[in-house]
């Protein structure tokens, strides 16, 4: 490797991002410790630990018991207890709907569509960023950026609806100038290219902050001895910078993975009525207007547990599929 | 900013030689006084191509949010005019402003909502930040269980009803800690910070174990203070939760003096909304003022005022250049 | 990025009233398991199984009073309008009926929300009540969620809870409103109810709605028999030299398409189903066909209206807005000139004027007068007679319980009363002054502290009494009187029938229909095709349901 002499010079100022030799198996075989000895050696991290675990068998995993409704014909007012119990009942009725296969269909269509074109950009534009040289205006530039993630999705739909609606700004340009008018919004056709546009522009700004902190993390003295050696901009970016953002980027990409079930609830709601629910029904969509509208407890229950299931399967597929690639994932075996 | 300008002194790289004064000039014109030395000029195209992505970003972004501005500054006869959203200036008023700041509802919902936020993003990042750094040795005692048991809360909620029962049976309805300690941990966001802490340098970690330092002191001495922009960012997102968070407060909140902002704000969107079977009866909703687009888009830009605020604190921690001083050489 | 359950993100967004209500009327009135059931029309006693008393014996007595003589009296149910308010004012409840307690009430609100200190608006209430109301108000668009949780948590209910008609929970006439609310039968049947004349003035149908499983639960707030009208832009149209003689479907379409130029920026109809289905008379649920049952979406009305919506999108009249499903702002489309023909409530329309008529004084919108679809007379189905009700808590104490009953009646003051009057204006001084014409001026405290609380809880029948915009009570009262009298009974009209579970979400299709047949991403087959499935699916086992009630009765 070109950079081996850099390597060989500041071994200590090199953050190592290259996960596979972190956790490695060490050469130097381990002897046996005894739990007891290591449980007295780690009790400050277990103590570290203790508060949001508490936490969170409190708050998360006690009302996660609550999920046995999804084996009831559950009302609220008779109970957990005394709910009549209907075993699988409530979860076949989640698969039995035809409208299911096309809920997932259109859940992995949407997923994998916005993993190739919604994912990158954050990067992208962190990166893009990141080189722009004027300390004000890339302060300037990130200041406004992030804000359109504060707005509801009901003023997002609202605000491409007046620009790209059938009556929308460009669409009356168009018109008024003789051109037949245009209605971006109820096209089922384009309504994948249509939603991932609405989630970049609302979402992509926010989303480069890990990355920005990311790359704050990377030392300028690395890029100045890479500039030195001979490494022009592209091969600074591809062994500095984006070593830097590996792990960042395979943790947010194995949970994105993990969360491939979950697209978009409200922004899909609010466009239902535009392109129908053809295009626009997914797994949580689904599940809402079965189960939830009609106070159908069991079944939404149901329905989340299924998805919670497959989405754990993923992550840790996504993560096994990590660690063959010589990266740490999420977890690791050691 | 000061703290944008890279450290590295411009005289210690190696400069050009200009051969002619032409050479100097167009050196001159041409260099960013921010560029550092070692890094080449941009090529036209590449500028070129940079100055059109990013102007094409920041109209996109900022032409909807001068809408919204304008919008709220508008007059609801100029919206009627407009069929909608502002886009030309045309009748302003400050009615829609006046409207919401002039109520002590308001004011009152905005120390709630600052008091949750704040209270609320101390206990998450502290514990955020201690069950981070206790998962960020693969191979501690019980580091996978623990591990799952964050990771799992990820995939699995609980319904609407049963978090209700709970924390009702916990005696926790109508007070502020219904709002926060339910949503107090995070599990991506401890993972996000255990990522950070796993990126750290061994080498540093090891070498304090080596002088004795325990656990506790290598996470105040060394980690934190290298995980700034991480930590920081990580509260950031807390923190907007909290002030965005609305839901829990309709549910766990019956007195209505408790409201926070989100929630108060909200309901100045759902004004005019015309009651089934109300036909041709009494059902007025607010007399006369100002309701409509405007009042909806003040509404949106006080609720995002408060993150626009805070968010270049939190930018600072972003620099380019942060020197590792604990390992120079 | 943890997956919360769908149900939570409910909260997230503005549900449309008019989505909402689509759904529940897709689905079903009030679901639950199979119950006993009294419904009944009034003329004749009930045979039903084992539900008790015949109707008639369990709702209060109609003994209408009244305090100001309308100008527009009633025609054949019809809301009468005044063009005057009344100088005197008649106290209706000679003392304040409370005893000091304090009784905590649940309410939703589409609003923004009053202070809970130092709100005079309670005070001078609170003041006539003798007893002080803690309003815990929500959110109205999320109601539906607090309110399941409420119910699921029996210490956490309040003494009097609101619940609109489309907030009905699940399984609530079978489990719920029998365990949680107190039956009020034998404190207002008959002739008990003469002790609370304000309530005894609300007309029978808002009460009937208000029985469930065959005894007296719910307060009503009434409210007028037709609700939906179709509006036109009577200014802006005659300004264009347009003369609107409307009498059948293909006339409407014409206007519509008429009124559209596109490069203008405007075009003739919002999304008009609501309306293609009054003119097509689409019964609500259920109508007899010789003797058989026949379902709404079985009905050749319901296909007829859908073809016609389908035919209105195709031109291309409808506002591409509209198409894109943003029925929020279809009433900002209106006024603004941006379509001329929309479906509303009739109550926008007082709140169209309050809205424009100060920037812009000619404005005017005027209903359509009712037609049917192919130019014969008119059949129009009358909504439920109340859309909201509020119960009190289950309890032991029979003071509690006939406090809140004189509470109510007080609430329930008509129009000319002084006790309504403060309800619906406030304080003079503080909240209203007094103008030339004395006609109320709200001052700026009105706006914060002035919000509809009250009415949620119970409420005296409906009246037009907006003097302020001129012309408009005239306009509306005659309207409605012509209107009047095609209106008729839908079948199982203002019976509160408790349908079992299992039938929740089959008119969930139909919903998607609706929308996708309209815009032509389906076609009349796919109706067709629904409901062979619908059938199959559960809908003859509805139907044999809705038969057995209707034999018993």
């Amino acid at each position: 490797m070109r950079f081996g002499a850099l390597r060989g010079r500041r071994p200590a100022a090199e953050p190592v991002r290259d996960g596979a030799a972190r956790w490695a198996a060490p050469s130097v075989p381990v002897r046996k410790i005894g739990w007891r000895t290591r449980l007295k050696a780690d009790r400050s991290l277990l103590l570290m630990v203790l508060p949001a675990v508490g936490l969170l068998v409190v708050f998360a995993y006690v009302a996660m018991l609550g999920n046995i409704i999804a084996w009831q014909n559950y009302s609220p007012y008779t109970g957990f207890l005394h709910s009549p119990f209907v075993a699988w009942a409530n979860f076949e009725r989640v698969f039995s709907n035809p409208l299911f296969l096309d809920a997932v269909r259109n859940t992995l269509t949407i997923t994998a569509f916005q993993l190739v074109f919604f994912f990158p950009i954050p990067i992208f534009l962190a990166l893009l960023l990141n080189s722009v040289m004027s300390p004000r205006l890339r302060t300037a530039i990130q200041s406004v950026v992030y804000l359109p993630h504060f707005f509801s999705w009901v003023l997002v739909v609202t605000l491409f609806q007046q620009m790209l609606g059938g009556a929308g700004l460009v669409s009356q340009t168009l018109r008024q100038h003789g051109y037949a008018g245009f209605d971006l919004m109820t096209n089922p056709d384009s309504f994948l290219v249509l939603i991932t546009m609405q989630s970049v522009w609302k979402d992509a700004g926010w989303g480069i902050i890990i990355f920005l902190a990311a790359l704050g993390t990377v030392s300028p003295e690395l890029y100045e001895a890479a500039a030195v050696d001979g490494a022009n901009r592209w091969r600074r970016i591809w062994h500095v910078t984006l070593p830097a953002l590996r792990p960042v980027i395979l943790l947010l990409l194995i949970l994105r993975l993990g969360d491939s079930l979950t697209v978009g609830f409200e922004q899909l709601i609010l466009q239902r009525g535009a392109v129908g629910p053809g295009v626009s029904e997914v797994i949580d969509t689904y599940v809402y207007y079965q189960g939830v509208v009609n106070g159908d407890w069991g079944f939404s229950a149901a329905a989340g547990l299924v998805k919670g299931v497959v989405s754990l399967a993923l992550v840790l597929g996504a993560n096994k599929m990590a660690h063959l690639f010589g990266e740490a994932g999420v977890y690791q075996k050691a | 900013m000061s703290g944008q300008v890279p450290e590295i002194s411009l005289d210690g790289a190696v400069q050009p030689v200009d051969v002619t004064p032409a050479d100097r000039a167009r050196r001159r014109k041409r260099r960013s006084k921010y560029r550092p030395a070692w890094e080449e000029e941009p090529t036209g195209l590449g500028a070129a191509g940079k100055a059109v992505v990013l102007t094409f970003v920041v109209f996109a972004v900022v032409f909807p949010l001068y809408t919204v501005l304008l919008t709220s500054f508008s007059t609801q006869a100029e919206t009627i005019r407009a069929g909608g959203l502002v886009t030309v200036p045309g009748e302003l008023t400050l009615n829609a402003y006046k409207l919401i700041l002039s109520g002590s509802v308001v004011t009152r919902a905005v120390l709630v909502s600052v008091g949750i936020t704040a209270v609320g993003t101390l206990l998450s990042i502290t514990v955020s930040v201690l069950a981070a750094y206790g998962l960020s040795r693969p191979r501690s005692f019980g580091h996978r269980p623990i591990l799952f048991i964050f990771l799992i809360t990820m995939f699995f909620g609980a319904g609407l009803i049963p978090t209700y029962l709970l924390v009702s049976s916990l005696g926790l309805i109508d007070s502020y800690w219904a709002l926060i300690l339910p949503g107090a941990v995070s599990a991506f966001n401890v993972l996000i910070l255990r990522n950070f802490f796993m990126g750290i340098e061994p080498a540093v970690i090891d070498a304090a174990r080596i002088d004795g330092a325990g656990d506790w002191r290598i996470l105040a001495k060394i980690v934190l203070p290298m995980s700034r922009a991480a930590v920081a960012v990580i509260a950031l997102f807390y923190g907007v939760g909290y002030w965005n968070a609305f839901f829990n407060a309709i549910l766990y909140i019956n007195d209505n003096a408790k409201w926070p902002l989100q929630l108060v704000l909200r309901s100045y969107v759902l004004q005019g909304v015309n009651l089934p079977g109300s036909g041709s009866g009494s059902v007025d909703v607010v007399h006369g003022a100002v309701s409509g687009l405007p009042l909806q888009m003040a509404v949106v830009v006080l609720a995002v005022l408060p993150i626009l605020m805070v968010y270049p604190f939190v930018q600072r921690h972003f620099t380019k250049g942060v020197i590792f001083g604990a390992v120079k050489g | 990025m943890k997956t919360t359950t769908p149900l939570s993100r409910v909260g997230f967004m503005a549900v449309d009233r008019r989505s909402f209500l689509r759904m529940v009327a897709a689905g079903a009135a009030v679901v639950g398991v199979p119950s006993l059931l009294a419904g009944c029309t009034s003329s004749s006693p009930t045979g039903a199984a084992t539900s008790g008393r015949p109707i008639g014996d369990v709702i209060p007595s109609y003994i209408p009073v009244e305090y100001v003589t309308p100008d527009f009296p009633s025609v054949n149910g019809s809301v009468p309008g005044f063009l005057t308010l009344p100088k005197e004012l008649v106290q209706s409840v000679a003392s304040a009926p409370g005893s000091g307690a304090t009784f905590k009430a649940m309410t939703p609100l589409w609003g923004t929300i009053p202070p809970t200190t130092g709100n005079q608006y309670y005070k001078a209430v609170n003041g006539m009540l003798g007893s002080t109301i803690e309003f815990q108000i929500t959110d109205g668009n999320t109601y539906g969620d607090k309110l399941a949780t409420v119910l699921a948590s029996a210490k956490d209910v309040p003494d009097w809870v609101c619940i609109p008609t489309w907030n009905l929970p699940p399984r609530f006439g079978s489990e719920i409103v029998g365990n949680v609310f107190q039956d009020l039968t034998p404190y207002l049947a008959g002739d008990k109810v003469k002790e609370y004349p304000n309530l005894a003035n609300i007309p029978s149908d808002a009460w009937k709605f208000c029985v469930f499983n065959g005894k007296l639960y719910g307060l009503p707030f009434p409210g007028g028999t037709l609700n939906d009208a179709i509006f036109y832009r009577k200014d802006l149209i005659e300004g264009m030299g347009i003369t609107v003689d409307v009498k059948s479907g293909d006339d409407l379409l014409a206007l519509a398409l008429e009124l559209t130029d596109a490069a203008a920026g405007r075009w003739g109809a919002d999304d008009l189903w609501t309306p293609a289905t009054i003119i097509h008379s689409v019964p609500p649920k259920w109508k007899l066909d010789g003797g058989k049952l026949v379902h709404r979406f079985e009905s050749d009305e319901y296909r007829a209206a859908l073809e016609w919506n389908a035919k209105l999108f195709a031109s291309g009249a409808v506002h591409p807005d509209a198409v894109a499903g943003q029925t929020g702002d279809a009433k900002k489309r209106f006024q603004s000139g941006r379509t001329l023909i929309m479906g509303d409530g009739l109550g926008g329309w007082n709140e169209a004027l309050r809205d424009n008529l100060a920037s812009n004084p000619s404005y005017w919108q005027q209903p359509f007068d009712y037609f049917a679809a192919d130019g014969g007379k008119p059949v129009l189905f009358k909504a439920n007679p109340t859309n909201i009700f509020s119960f009190l808590k289950k309890s032991d104490d029979k003071n509690k319980i006939t406090e809140l009953l004189a509470l109510a009646n007080l609430l329930a003051a008509p129009f000319g009363t002084t006790e309504c009057d403060v309800i619906t204006n406030g304080v003079e001084g503080v909240h209203y002054t007094k103008d030339s014409a004395g006609l109320p001026v709200p001052t700026p405290l009105a706006a914060t502290e002035l919000q509809p609380t009250y009415i949620f809880l119970v409420d005296g029948p409906v009246t037009e009494t907006h003097v302020q915009y001129p012309g408009y009570v005239k306009a509306i009262s005659t309207w409605q009187a012509k209107a009047a009298e095609y209106a008729t009974d839908p079948l199982f009209y203002g019976q509160q029938i408790s349908e079992p579970q299992q039938f929740g979400s089959l008119g969930q299709p139909f919903v998607d229909l609706e929308l996708d047949i309209s815009r032509g991403r389906k076609s009349l087959s796919d109706l067709d095709a629904a409901v062979t499935t619908w059938k199959a699916a559960g809908g003859d086992d509805l139907r044999a349901f809705y038969q057995e009630i209707l034999d018993a009765q």
